[in-house]
């Protein structure tokens, strides 16, 4: 074996071909690892928000968007401390996240659901003119800025991965394990599941639905950044990250609205489709095939994999 | 005061408003602008408004055009189809515009041209790729300043590749899921066939992505060597940086969009090159000092590199008004810009010339750049090639 991992020049037509074909494929399976761990840590926003509000949040891939570009604008202004930047852009992105709540989303407690995703809605506009007129439509690259590298690291088996999306499958793994954990055994956590089960119970139990809320709406935003941020570590930042949170949305209903562990099911269903289709069948599917997975989903099982079946009637 | 009196207060205010905006607008030439503002493709059409409203702006300081300033109404498209021909409508109806210039997508195309042709008023492209309508013999109403365009680009990069390569080429093609980008890559197959080059990959790839690897792994497994690009610049450069995390090694060349200088600078490859009509502000000619000058002092957010397509769109808009003369219509215009030869002072390598049968240019002047590791500069990798446009 060479220094790199490949194949020596003297191996027979046979291996090299044998080679070359299990190289693919695990860069197949990268490929794949990568695409659903973006589309996973988006789509945990989602969930999170709707498993305890019912409110879908439109404006999800805009807030991914900011955060990223906050991590943009740390990373100017401390730009000899990029770990300071950091920290300074994922508390900034939690702010945000109490923020919308407090000042427009509460006051759609109790109203309609169409009126509070409707408010979403216009919280993405405004977030997405604002955006643009702050840091301009061109393109950021916040890894320069923060001084960091990329390198393309070796995997097993001749295939290749950037840093930035080696860190984004670790990130998806932390916040999913992270997440199960505060749901499971914190008690805020367990709060946030009795008020997405029962909100009235549990407001006659004493749990404070606002601070709840708050809460889901400052994790469901930390999370969208933190992909935000890793996103557009990896490949730059630009006006389409909108649209990718938006793709995400499809990984997040295939899975169920209200499941964690559907959204990341969801995801690898997705992401793998979106990759094999590109692979074998034709590129432009890449587009399309997460919203032919999501309608074939719904046709067969609405609520999605490990949603909840009534969720239906309030979809 | 009763509510019947304030509301006819109100619209006696308004109707007020109306009439001297109106009046205002006669006194003025009114030019309507639809572009990608913000969106997808707002890093490419964004900063070519933004240029052309900083000319227009300099001009109406300095008196304007045969004594009547330049009214610039801008609207955001978003490079949605729908929006640029509601804008586009907008424009021709109610603001009576003279001349239509539009910044987006090759999506938004037609139903803007459309909606031009209802109203008999000209439309230029700036800073948008130009369609095969403003080559010879051209459609009437089209005109473009823009520096790239189909056809020509892909010939003269196959051109280039054929120069430059040392043995065999096996090219691998990259377009975005849009009409003139998906077009031009098709030519660039069916033309690199008859020069001897096989095509081992071709990638059109949907705006936007997540992930830019899947398809950068194809067009490695397809053992390319050059890799050609004609698609705007965040496919180009994605495309790119996908295949290097890859670990590909070999070259690749793209049409040098508005980013093209800052983004050389910035991947430092020496085995990235650019094709463009535009020189490098690195190239410190005066007209880009001046640019950089107007630039700094009006405090715009873009980099002045990014403003030579509006500068030129600029350049264009002014020589025909004062040919159009006052007052003017769309169809002085019309006139006007058929007659078109603008000195273009080193932003591009040749005058920008258009005539009745020809609304792209005389002739298409090509450089190429990369960047030079010894030098630690962008370099030309070559210098000016003419192309005559028939």
């Amino acid at each position: 074996m060479s220094e790199l991992g490949g194949q020596d020049a003297d191996a027979s037509p046979l291996t090299s071909d044998l080679w070359h074909l299990s190289s693919e494929s695990v860069q197949l399976v990268v490929n794949i690892i990568v695409l659903a761990a973006i589309y996973a840590l988006l789509a945990c926003g989602y969930v999170l928000i709707y498993r305890v509000s019912r409110v879908m949040n439109m404006a999800h891939g805009e807030l991914s968007m900011l955060g990223a570009y906050l991590l943009f604008a740390t990373a100017t202004l401390l730009a000899h401390h990029p770990i300071a930047a950091l920290i300074v852009a994922v508390l900034m992105s939690i702010a945000v996240g109490v923020l919308v709540y407090v000042v427009l989303m509460r006051r759609m407690t109790g109203e309609m659901v169409l009126a509070a995703i409707l408010t979403t809605i216009a919280i993405g506009i405004l977030l997405r003119g604002v955006i643009v007129l702050v840091w301009s439509a061109s393109e950021q690259h916040p890894l320069q800025a923060l001084g960091f590298t990329n390198p393309s690291l070796p995997v097993f088996g001749g295939a290749r991965i950037s840093t930035c999306a080696a860190l984004i499958v670790v990130m998806t793994a932390l916040v999913y394990g992270s997440l199960f954990a505060f749901l499971r055994f914190g008690r805020w956590g367990v709060r946030m599941r009795a008020a997405g089960q029962n909100p009235l119970l549990a407001a006659q139990r004493g749990i404070n639905l606002h601070a709840i809320y708050a809460l889901a709406w400052s994790l469901s935003t930390l999370t969208g950044s933190i992909a935000g941020m890793l996103i557009a570590l990896d490949s730059g930042l630009d006006q389409s990250m909108v649209v990718i949170g938006l793709k995400a949305f499809a990984p997040a209903l295939v899975g169920g609205l209200d499941s964690l562990l559907g959204a990341l099911c969801g995801a690898l269903i997705v992401g793998s489709s979106e990759v094999l289709a590109i692979h074998y069948v034709d590129p432009l599917l890449s587009d399309v095939v997460p919203f032919v997975v999501l309608i074939a989903m719904l046709t067969v099982r609405p609520w999605g994999l490990f949603g909840t079946r009534e969720e239906l009637d309030r979809v | 005061m009763s509510q019947r009196m304030l509301a006819g207060a109100g619209a006696a205010v308004l109707a007020i408003t109306a009439h001297i905006a109106a009046a205002h607008a006669q006194d003025a030439y009114v030019i309507g602008v639809t572009g990608a503002l913000t969106g997808p493709s707002s890093g490419t059409n964004g900063p070519p408004v933004e240029a052309l409203r900083l000319y227009v702006d300099r001009l109406n300081a300095a008196g304007g055009i045969n004594g009547k300033k330049i009214q610039l109404n801008i609207l955001d498209d978003q490079a949605e189809p729908s929006k640029a021909a509601t804008n586009a409508k907008r424009l021709l109806t109610q603001d009576n515009v003279s001349l239509l210039i539009l910044s987006s997508l090759s999506s938004t195309y037609a139903p803007v041209v459309a909606e031009s042709k209802r109203a008999n008023v000209p439309l230029m492209f700036m800073g948008a790729v130009c369609p095969k309508e403003v080559y010879p013999p051209a459609q009437a109403l089209q005109f473009c300043t823009t520096a790239y365009a189909g056809g020509y680009d892909s010939r003269a990069t196959l051109d280039f590749i054929k120069g430059a390569a040392a043995g065999p080429v096996k090219l691998g093609l990259v377009a975005m899921a849009i009409p003139l980008s998906r077009g031009e890559i098709d030519y660039a197959e069916e033309r690199a066939k008859t020069m001897g080059m096989s095509t081992v990959d071709k990638e059109v790839i949907p705006p936007p992505t997540a992930d830019y690897t899947p398809f950068a792994t194809k067009l490695k497994d397809a053992d390319a060597n050059w890799v050609f690009s004609w698609a705007p610049w965040v496919t180009q450069v994605k495309t790119f940086e996908a295949l290097r995390r890859l670990a590909w090694q070999d070259n690749y060349i793209g049409w040098s969009h508005i980013e093209a200088e800052g983004e050389l600078a910035r991947l430092k490859d020496p085995k990235l090159y650019v094709i463009g009509a535009n020189s490098f502000f690195q190239d410190r000619l005066p007209v880009h000092m001046e640019i950089a000058d107007a630039v700094k002092k009006a405090s715009v957010r873009y980099p002045a590199e990014q403003m030579t397509e509006g500068w030129i769109g600029g350049l264009v808009l002014e020589a025909a008004l004062k040919k159009a003369g006052w007052p003017v219509d769309a169809g002085k215009v019309r006139t006007a810009l058929e007659g078109v030869s603008v000195d273009t002072k080193g932003l591009r390598g040749g005058p920008l010339e258009w005539s009745k049968e020809n609304h792209f240019r005389a002739r298409q002047y090509y450089r190429f750049y990369r960047w030079d590791e010894a030098k630690a500069a962008i370099v030309q990798a070559k210098d000016w090639t003419a192309y005559e446009v028939r």
